[in-house]
């Protein structure tokens, strides 16, 4: 199974080539295929404060780990496709990997995907902090808490 | 007041429906999230995005005359071309587009009142087809500071008490919060408002579908309660002067205010500036809250008059 670095290496090399509207088509494929919470899962988010306060739009997401193979639980507003897309990555570079390896999730993913020059200066750093966030949910599952 | 002072500055959906194919119509369209106009926009209707578009990538500041007029002609647009901005998240960022095509000079610009919540609720078709637009001539103006004020200009319009409107959450205001419930701190040192400024949160303007609320309900919000003053000179502010174009668009349009200016610096300037006053609480002067009036605030001016 690939580590997070080869898969998020393979989609920022995909994402470096396209121009700037195919790059956010690109964003689009990812955010269709975000899986829905699950009936479960809709309760934790219900129950437990799981939103990302420094996003701009409603986001909620946490991550679990189970015998050492981690799994981002996410769910973001429609109305925000371009975070839906960049939590979607995230999701599939992250599904099975060890915490430690979702720990060396690099900051500047954007950037090498090409995709802070199509966003802007603030959108980037917004979505950057989801990067934090997703580390620090990992950091916490790894002592022992929720 | 019965009907809004320019109401020939709102268009409907139906009538942008209908202009679709109007060589001298373009239909703008700018959001809060770039990828929702690349999912689906009104057809024909070009991206003009308020980060990455409008704004200096170095400096910040707006793209000067020059690049203006470059963005224009690559989108299409003459200086006599009728512009409808729309878009996400009750026109905020459409508001902020018009508001920097006002700055250099364009003359036809109106909001398609309600953006894309309301031509989805009508359930109007979106398009993801690719828009080509025709190269055009375009010569702007220079900028125009009858509406837009600079840090100075907001400091000496404050200490002679004149008005202003914040419209902020009011845990902005107070203090309480340095940025939206929500959103990102985008990086100022200090909360609170400038001293005497009214809160008035931008999104009272308007209706659960987007769209602006009545000439009486906005002269209430605004002139009843809030106290402001058609003919006194107003200056409106936000976090980053986005939310405040709404506003701006708001008094200047459809109440009519003759002299109202749009402080884009904002509170990312004014909470990060040495020595400038502060007022920390709910209430727009004093009270008991903190007030920070330096004697080396009138450095930062030139000499008044």
């Amino acid at each position: 199974m690939n580590s997070v670095q080869s898969r998020l290496d393979a989609i920022i090399g995909e994402c470096a080539e396209l121009d700037g509207r195919e790059k956010l088509e690109l964003l689009l494929d990812f955010a269709s295929r975000l899986p829905p919470l699950s009936t479960e899962q809709q309760a934790r988010k219900a129950s437990e404060d799981r939103r990302v306060h420094e996003c701009q739009t409603p986001v909620f997401l946490w991550t679990e780990t189970q015998n050492d193979a981690s799994r981002l639980i996410a769910e973001v507003a429609p109305e925000a496709p371009t975070v839906m897309g960049f939590v979607a990555i995230l999701t599939e570079a992250i599904e099975g990997r060890p915490p430690e390896e979702v720990l060396s999730l690099p900051d500047d993913i954007l950037e090498r995907m090409g995709l802070a020059e199509v966003l802007g200066i603030l959108r980037t750093r917004g979505l950057r902090a989801i990067v934090g966030h997703v580390k620090r949910s990992i950091v916490r599952g790894m002592a022992g808490e929720s | 007041m019965a009907a809004y002072e320019n109401p020939e500055m709102l268009v409907s959906c139906e009538w942008v429906a209908a202009h679709l194919a109007d060589p001298a119509v373009r239909i703008v369209e700018s959001n809060e999230d770039r990828a929702l106009y690349t999912q689906g926009h009104i057809r024909g209707a070009v991206e003009i995005d308020w980060q990455v578009d409008l704004q200096n990538q170095v400096c910040r500041d707006y793209i000067d005359r020059a690049g203006f007029e470059k963005l224009c002609q690559a989108n299409g647009i003459s200086p006599d071309t009728t512009l409808v901005f729309y878009g996400d998240k009750n026109n905020w960022w459409a508001c902020y587009a018009l508001w920097v095509f006002k700055l250099y000079g364009h003359k036809d610009c109106r909001i398609m009142n309600g953006g894309r919540k309301r031509w989805q609720l009508d359930g109007r078709e979106w398009t993801a087809d690719r828009v080509n637009s025709p190269h055009a001539q375009y010569t702007a103006t220079e900028q125009d500071g009858s509406i837009r004020a600079m840090r100075d200009e907001v400091l000496r319009h404050q200490r002679t008490s004149k008005r202003l409107v914040d419209v902020r959450s009011p845990e902005e205001y107070s203090g309480a919060r340095l940025h939206m419930p929500d959103y990102p701190n985008e990086g100022a040192l200090r909360g609170g408002h400038i001293p005497g400024a009214v809160n008035v949160p931008w999104a009272l303007s308007c209706n659960e579908d987007g769209t602006f609320k009545s000439a009486q309900e906005l002269s209430k919000l605004y002139l009843k309660d809030a106290k402001l003053k058609r003919r006194s000179p107003t200056i409106a502010y936000c976090r980053i002067g986005e939310r405040s174009s709404l506003t701006w668009f708001v008094l200047k349009y459809l109440l009519g205010f003759s002299n109202v200016k749009n402080y884009d610096g904002s509170w990312m300037e004014w909470g990060n500036c040495v020595g400038v006053p502060i007022v920390q609480g709910s209430a727009p002067i004093g009270g008991t809250a903190a007030s920070h009036t330096p004697a080396a605030s009138a450095d930062l001016l030139t000499p008044l008059p």
